[in-house]
């Protein structure tokens, strides 16, 4: 193991006492490619981490370790102290491409987790409605996904992850494939419903922005394999709202996080062949 | 991840809500005089050429009413009709559950795949007097070689389909902890509908030659064998009726597919259908 500069922050962290997720050494391999190498990172029960890098750098297959879905080569990861070695109870993802079922409804794409949980009938009936609700859905729960447009959509992926009350978000690219004006829309609503059930939250993006709007820190994977290159702290109050993004503090933190995506790998990691 | 393909429905980013190109009125006369044209020449060609026991369109039409109230003929339909729909509903069954699992547990694919392809590309023709065998010339006989002719396609359809069901639905189902049931029903059988109505097709198509082959050779009651005995008693327009309700049959459950389709699963929009 190649132990990686650091930013102070990780390791000061005041969250990591009370630490949601814990990852520890974390590698993956695909045969000899190695994806990632030696991640270690902490995620607070009430915390919003962002990931950035370049796409391909092993940000879907992270989120994948920490749910479960696919196994590590190196490492390991707890949640609330216990290692994830199949999809845990309590954690919901958020995909890029909405992963909804053609088949279902929005209701009944919704009521899946809570489906799949065992959660009786009647209990579902009852508790749905009101995650549809939140998302602004409501009218549209007997609509299928290809009756709603990608912003709908992706509400309703949202509606479906927030329904199994998860301790733990993970949020892949999740406005990552709508249009501008729909991506913000969704940020500030993703924000306003996070302010009023804080989760612990690992949210990839590409949009540097978005990392700084969204996140309490922002993680920068780097490197081939990607390590954790940089972790910044967003000091920006809570709740976050469109006036944040006019904020001088916000313009310094994007400038912060673009230098630090575009400069070269070897300002701070040497380059392992 | 990527959208899934098999399913025409994926994501679709923007587009607006419920957009459906109108469908064109088709001119019924354009099917009609098809048909018109034909049954002229063929009226013509026997009015010129052929014995005057051959059938002719306005023969055939003028014993119509007499035949289909005859007990003979409505012994053999339902002869026919009751086996190929007791055949049908057991190679869907198994076929889709044999074909399901071989798509998704390895060592079953492993241990049948071949067998299943060798099978399902033997003409049942030739099993025929083995099945005779075993049942006899029994009605038996002729449900076991109905069964042997659509189990295979409905089998090998529906295992390309569990196949190439999307990794973005697995993995939406893994994650929401879906066992293997759940996802069995839940997710692979309803991704493979395409697979599924296309083999159920084949399997419509090979059910209904099985059972008119089987009375030919087996010489049990049914429309196959009432078009042979009328054949050969010169009776040809009669034998024609026969073949009309074979034929009517045959589309008859075609369409009942396409529209149990479009009732039970509106998110399935076929190609220009
Ligand atoms: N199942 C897999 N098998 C082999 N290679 C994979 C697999 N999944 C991802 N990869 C590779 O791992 C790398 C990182 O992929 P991914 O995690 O999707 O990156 P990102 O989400 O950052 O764009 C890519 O080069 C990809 O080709
Ligand atoms: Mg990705």
């Amino acid at each position: 193991m190649r132990s990686t500069p650091r930013d102070i922050n990780a390791v000061h962290d005041p969250a990591a006492a009370t630490s949601r997720i814990q990852i520890r050494g974390l590698g993956k391999y695909f045969d000899e490619l190695c994806v990632f190498d030696d991640i270690d990172l902490d995620v607070g029960s009430a915390e919003v981490v962002t990931l950035v890098g370049p796409s391909g750098c092993g940000k879907t297959t992270l989120l994948r370790c920490i749910d479960g879905l696919v196994a590590p080569s190196t490492g390991e990861v707890r949640i609330d102290g216990a290692p994830v070695v199949e999809p845990p109870e309590g954690v919901a993802v958020v995909f890029q491409h909405f992963g909804l079922f053609p088949w279902k409804t929005v209701f009944r794409n919704v009521a899946y987790g809570l489906r799949m949980a065992g959660v009786s009938r009647r209990a579902i009936a009852e508790r749905v409605p009101a995650f549809i609700e939140l998302v602004g859905l409501r009218g549209f729960e007997n609509s299928y996904p290809y009756q709603l447009s990608g912003g709908m959509q992706q509400r309703a992926g949202l509606a479906r992850a927030l329904a199994v009350e998860p301790k733990v978000l993970l949020m892949d690219e999740p406005f990552g494939a709508l249009d501008a004006q729909t991506r913000e829309v969704l940020q500030f609503e993703l924000l306003r419903i996070w302010d009023t059930r804080p989760t612990s939250m690992v949210f990839v993006t590409h949009s540097i922005d978005e990392a700084v709007l969204m996140g309490d820190r922002v993680v920068v994977l780097k490197g081939r394999p990607s390590t954790v290159h940089q972790v910044i702290d967003v000091d920006l109050a809570r709740p976050r709202t469109r006036a944040t993004t006019t904020d001088p503090r916000f313009h310094e933190l994007r400038e912060q996080v673009w230098n630090l995506v575009m400069s070269t790998p070897d300002d701070h990691n040497s380059v392992e062949r | 991840m990527t959208a899934a393909p098999a399913t025409h429905v994926g994501s679709a980013a923007g587009r607006p809500a419920r957009t459906r190109r109108p469908r064109l009125p088709y001119p019924v006369w354009v099917k009609g005089s098809t048909a018109l044209v034909i049954f002229a020449l063929w009226e013509l060609f026997t009015h010129v050429f052929a014995p005057h026991y051959v059938a002719r369109p306005t023969r055939v039409a003028a014993v119509i009413p007499e035949v289909v109230t005859s007990s003979e003929f409505l012994a053999a339909l339902s002869g026919t009709v009751v086996p190929i729909v007791q055949g049908m509903v057991v190679a869907v069954v198994l076929g889709t559950v044999v074909g399901l699992a071989m798509g998704q547990v390895r060592w079953i694919d492993r241990s049948l795949k071949i067998y299943v392809y060798g099978l399902f590309a033997l003409p049942m023709v030739a099993v025929l007097p083995l099945v005779t065998m075993w049942f006899g010339y029994t009605e038996g006989a002729r449900l076991a070689i109905i069964v042997f002719a659509a189990f295979f396609p409905m089998a090998l359809s529906m295992y390309d389909g569990s196949r190439s069901v999307s990794r973005d639905y697995l993995e939406v189902a893994s994650s929401f902890r879906a066992g293997r049931l759940a996802v069995w029903f839940g997710v692979v059988l309803p991704a493979s509908l395409p697979y599924v109505l296309a083999g159920f097709r084949l399997a419509a198509g090979r059910a209904l030659i099985a059972a008119v082959v089987a009375e030919y050779l087996i010489g049990i009651e049914g429309l196959g064998f009432y078009i042979l005995l009328n054949a050969r008693s010169f009776r040809h327009n009669e034998a024609f009726v026969a073949v009309l309700a074979l034929a009517l049959f045959g589309i008859l459950t075609l369409f009942l597919a396409r529209w149990a389709t479009r009732r039970w699963c509106p998110w399935y929009r076929q190609g220009a259908g």
